[in-house]
């Protein structure tokens, strides 16, 4: 990846997409030919609930401007349960990282169906304007701490 | 070191119209580890996959990342053909360049840079993607059905009559459920015991079909194909492989009970059929009410009987038998609405009753022979108020749900009333009336034709006055209160899940909602089958229905249960969870993340401090695990892990993009 | 005190006699009148040598896992701390409740350079919550202690200021692991930081690698920490490490509404089940 000088910055932003849901209705975005900004790089993930928190520590670290959690809606997991496990993890990650001084915004978990394409591309939208706002992360950035 | 081949696919022009897949190619060829780039017009096309083989043989690769379509379309395809190579179907990563770049993007330089981030991040995870291999259970073909009303009865006898092993289990001393407790059945009117019994009696002379009644399930172990089912016996004290079921010793029993069968409204005897079709037609001995039992005095049946089938000794017994699948059709109760409406008399006057004990007063075989009686005074009821949602769609007091069925039985209700008593009238309090199946519209309104008022509103009391039944309420469409003396009146109350039938699921690994339903697989796409692979449910115990409803998702398990018996063996996903033993600690919490009970914890030699020691750890089972990772996220030290999406496949993919 | 070190003395010699145990921990001198250091009793006559003062800081419950596989029972000196780490370890299946004999001492806090600890100073729970028998008379708890002072105060900072402060702190750690090892929730059998094959973060002690240990930590314990507080005693840099584990405590118990960990021996934990009703910001 090209490096990033100041005024061609783009923001770069990591989702950990369900299989089943999220991943699913990211296809049926592409499939009904919706747009959406090119910030975002999928994982494929089987379920929200294979997840570990660690993951999203270790985006921020590598230089990643955001970091983005999709699953299913609650009650509506693949596996039954997993993302109610997600919802627990991730509600208690979120508070640590903003306690660790990581920006509000950064990192995001959102319920994405496999039908809902609309809500997939509006989340990208949304997200990558947030963290276009914020500007680049620094913070617990691993080339940053060297330099 | 890895020789990964890169095939970026333009897909005719859906990709290649907007991402630069010969630039794509070129920086793959770049990427550590990548010993061969190329693009393909339709890689997925019979050449494009020829070409793929070539490649693998001429470059001697040992793993491939196809930048392509979604996986969800075509890792299959690739996974299979990677079958007729020397590489694991399973090193194989797809970069998803069509619905997730060309198609959502239209910058031509930012989608091919995006382009090339994903096939760089597909890269890093193939380098770290191990072989896997799928392996195969034994299918053992004997089906266990667990509740012997008509959702049971009707799946046994499908899955029995394609020619494979079924055991029946009812807790019950009889099959039949609550169908053959009704008398007529909506809209076509007939006899509910006429269809009924005629299936109880096949059922219990089907060659194929083991009926087990008045046991329960106990224990549940194993996976699909295999599972090993502890049922438990309760006693009987008589024994039915000698009983003829002459009768004798119900007749001559000298202790009276009060007859559940019926609703309470007759009494039976301590020895007894549940009633007179019941199938087993044999005799058991309520342990709870013999006085032989209870004080060791009396025995008449025992003095009595032609044959000496009768054991005051009986004990319960336990007995293990292996399934290849279960079909839960646990059923339903009606809710106790005494206890949620006492503003309705809460029990205490005679003459309100249930809707099934309703079904009971006016069944031939009832305790009336058929005629409407009061249960307070035995006297011809001529006006009667039925109340429906009793329960239902009413979060406040019971049930949010609809029960779906009362609307119809409500009707039927008011019909035979009409019908049995002349000069009769009948007031129906409904909120809606719901009548969505085949001839369920014309019954309505046949209802209505023939008399029965209906009235929007709930009932916000009942009480009595003068003998009469006093019933107060609103009617919403005319906004006034109104007030109807009736003579009965009939509550149609919801239905909620068999008692101890969560239980009873949770014992086979089947989660319920909030109100105890049984949670199907998917509610649309996968309606008869549970999370735990080889277990299916039908019927009422996955939410309140008609027995039409009732009986299609019967077959429609016994379906599913023939697709699986038919198998000889099954294949297994090899993207399971795996646990490095050495370092589990043992704490668990693996095993409560799992939505399928696929881990336990499981005592193990093993060395500490250079002394052999007994440690407990977390042990996969390969049958069970759906390979979700929930138990992978969990684990602290990191020491379960997702084949195939493993902890470190997954860092690599994160880190791809950063990598100098 | 001097009643509680004699009477436990005693206690220690009658089980170690009549076998009950075969070895107990407790704490024992040093060459400085306020410090002690954990002491392991094994045969009657060691029980003279046992400490109990207000310089017994050592949290010890960790100590009871060198005897994890041992067929016999072994013996420990708990107080509110240690007793709740013991059920602590026995929930997360390292101890076994019938192999430990626990003798419970209320406790009415420690002193550290001459004040009250600042580990104590928070503590809720002084007497043991789990003991086989108890010397001395039940405490007074100390009522509503502001745990979560300090954790409101970050909390109300900038987002920059919270992000530089960590960092400052993370700074000074020197990655010895001793808040690990003394922890009674950091117990598993090798921690996810050596498991170098999977690679979850880098061994060298630079301040992001740091605050990536620390907040990885702090995440791992979050719903099990029992707010001993000896992660940060033991800290040789003194990094105040109770402001980010209370920080996961007070939102675990705000989110989910779980009691403290380890009042009992329950295996279950705030994130190891859920609530379908759970908060939901993610909508």
């Amino acid at each position: 990846m090209a490096r990033i000088d100041a005024e061609n910055w783009e923001p770069k932003i990591l989702a950990f997409c369900c299989n089943w849901c999220t991943y699913t209705g990211a296809d049926l975005a592409g499939l009904n030919r919706m747009k959406y900004p090119d910030n975002i790089r999928i994982v494929r993930v089987p379920c929200s609930g294979r997840v570990n928190p660690q993951f999203i520590l270790r985006g921020f670290q590598k230089g990643y401007d955001g970091v983005l959690v999709c699953g299913c809606h609650p009650g509506d997991c693949h596996y039954t349960s997993g993302n109610y496990f997600t919802r627990r993890r991730f509600l208690l990650m979120k508070r640590l990282l903003e306690y660790a001084g990581i920006e509000t915004g950064r990192f995001q978990a959102r319920w994405i169906s496999g039908a809902e394409a609309a809500k997939f591309r509006d989340t990208v939208l949304k997200v990558t304007e947030e963290i276009r706002a914020l500007g680049p992360n620094h913070r617990m950035k691993e080339a940053d701490d060297h330099e | 070191m890895a020789r990964t081949g890169v095939i970026i696919c333009h897909c005719g022009s859906n990709i290649a119209s907007v991402v630069d897949v010969e630039r794509v190619a070129l920086a793959a060829g770049q990427m550590p580890g990548v010993t061969y780039a190329a693009t393909n017009k339709y890689t997925c096309s019979i050449s494009g996959q020829d070409m793929i083989k070539q490649a693998i043989a001429e470059h001697e690769l040992d793993r491939l990342v196809i930048a392509s379509c979604t996986p969800r379309m075509h890792e299959t395809t690739f996974r299979k053909m990677l079958t007729k190579t020397s590489i694991n179907p399973y090193m194989l990563e797809i970069a998803n360049i069509r619905e997730q770049c060309s198609w959502v993007h239209t910058d031509k330089e930012k989608a091919t840079e995006k382009a090339i981030d994903l096939v760089h991040m597909a890269v890093a995870k193939v380098l770290k993607d191990q072989p896997l291999f799928t392996s195969s259970i034994p299918v053992h073909k004997k089906c266990l059905v667990v509740g012997g009303g008509i959702a049971g009865i009707q799946a046994a006898l499908d899955v029995a009559e394609a020619g494979y092993e079924v055991t029946l289990v009812e807790r019950e001393p009889s099959i039949g459920g609550k169908m053959v407790m009704l008398d007529k059945t909506f809209p076509t009117l007939d006899c509910s015991a006429c269809i009924s019994t005629p299936k109880m009696a096949e059922a219990g002379a089907h060659p194929n079909i083991r009926l087990m009644t008045s046991c329960e399930i106990s224990a549940v172990t194993g996976y699909i194909g295999n599972f090993q089912v502890t049922i438990r016996q309760k006693p009987r004290y008589v024994n039915h492989d000698t009983c003829t079921g002459c009768g004798l010793c119900e007749e001559k029993c000298p202790t009276k009970v009060t007859n559940l069968f019926d609703q309470s409204l007759s009494k039976r005897k301590a020895i007894y059929k549940l009633f007179p079709q019941a199938v087993p037609a044999k005799p058991v001995i309520d342990s709870e009410h013999c006085t032989m039992l209870k004080s060791g005095k009396c025995g008449l049946c025992s003095k009595l009987c032609p044959l000496g089938c009768i054991n005051f000794e009986d004990q319960e017994d336990f007995i293990t038998e292996t399934f290849g699948a279960i079909v839960l059709a646990t059923g339903y109760d009606l809710i106790d609405w005494a206890k949620a409406y006492p503003e309705y008399g809460g029990g205490k006057y005679a003459n309100v009753i249930s809707g099934l004990q309703f079904e009971r007063l006016v069944n031939a075989s009832g305790p009336t022979e058929g005629h409407i009686q009061r249960p307070g005074d035995g006297a011809e009821p001529k006006t009667v108020v039925i109340v429906k949602c009793v329960g239902s769609r009413d979060p406040a007091k019971a049930k949010a749900y609809c029960s779906r069925a009362c609307c119809m039985y409500a009707a039927k209700h008011a019909h035979q009333i009409l019908e049995k008593i002349e000069g009769s009238k009948v007031y129906v309090f409904y909120i809606d009336v719901r009548t969505p199946g085949k001839g369920y519209e014309e019954f309505y309104d046949k209802t209505r034709a023939d008399g029965a008022v209906y009235i929007r509103g709930r009932v916000s009391k009942i009480y009595e006055e003068g003998g009469k039944l006093i019933c107060k309420g609103e009617d919403t469409l005319i906004g006034k209160q109104v007030a109807v003396e009736a003579d009965m009146v009939v509550l149609e109350t919801a239905m909620e899940p068999a008692h101890g039938s969560t239980e009873t699921a949770a014992t086979a690994g089947v989660s319920a909602d909030k109100d105890g339903w049984l949670t199907e697989a998917h509610p649309k796409l996968r309606p008869v089958e549970t999370q735990t692979a080889g277990v299916y449910l039908c019927g009422t115990a996955q939410g309140p229905k008609d027995i039409p409803d009732t009986v299609a998702q019967a077959s429609a398990a016994a379906a599913k249960v023939l697709g699986l018996l038919a198998k000889d063996e099954l294949e297994t996903s090899p993207m399971i969870s795996v646990v490095d033993a050495p370092k589990c600690s043992g704490c668990g919490f693996c095993e409560q993340v799992c939505p399928v009970k696929a881990i336990s914890m499981v005592d193990v030699p093993s060395m500490y401090n250079g002394k052999r020691v007994t440690r407990t750890v977390a042990q996969v089972n390969s049958g069970l695990c759906s390979g979700c990772g929930a138990c992978s996220a969990a684990c602290r030290t990191g020491c379960i892990d997702l084949l195939g999406f493993t902890n470190k496949q997954i860092l690599e993919e994160v880190d791809a993009l950063w990598q100098e | 005190m001097s009643d509680v070190q004699n009477t436990l003395r005693d206690r220690v010699r009658s089980l170690l006699a009549e076998g009950k145990i075969s070895c107990f921990i407790g704490w024992g001198p040093t060459r400085f009148k306020d410090r002690t250091i954990p002491k392991f009793a094994n045969k009657p006559e060691d029980a003279g040598e046992l400490v109990y003062n207000e310089h017994c800081l050592s949290n010890l419950a960790k100590y009871a896992l060198d005897f994890q596989f041992s067929a016999e029972v072994a013996g420990i000196a708990v107080r509110g701390c240690e007793s709740r780490a013991i059920n602590r370890l026995i929930a997360d299946g390292r101890l076994t409740r019938s192999k430990l004999y626990l003798v419970g001492i209320p406790c009415e806090g420690m002193l550290e350079n001459g004040s009250t600890a600042e580990k104590c100073a928070f503590c809720r729970h002084r007497n043991p919550v789990v003991y086989d028998e108890l010397i001395g008379e039940p405490v007074a708890e100390q009522e509503n202690p502001p745990r979560f002072e300090q954790v409101l105060e970050l909390e109300s900072a900038s987002s920059e200021d919270r992000y530089d402060f960590w960092q400052r702190e993370f700074a000074k750690c020197i990655r010895c692991y001793a808040c690990r090892n003394a922890c009674p929730a950091c117990n598993c059998m090798e921690c996810y930081t050596e498991q170098y094959r999977t690679g979850w973060q880098g061994k060298q002690a630079n301040t992001l690698e740091n605050s990536v240990f620390g907040f990885t930590r702090a995440y791992h314990i979050g719903d099990r920490c029992i707010e001993c507080g000896e992660c940060e005693r033991v800290c040789p840099m003194g990094i105040p490490l109770m402001k980010l584990n209370r920080k996961l405590v007070k939102d675990v118990e705000s989110l989910f509404g779980s009691e403290e960990s380890g009042l009992s021996d329950d295996a279950s934990h705030a994130l190891g089940c859920y609530d379908k009703e759970d908060l939901e910001e993610f909508m």
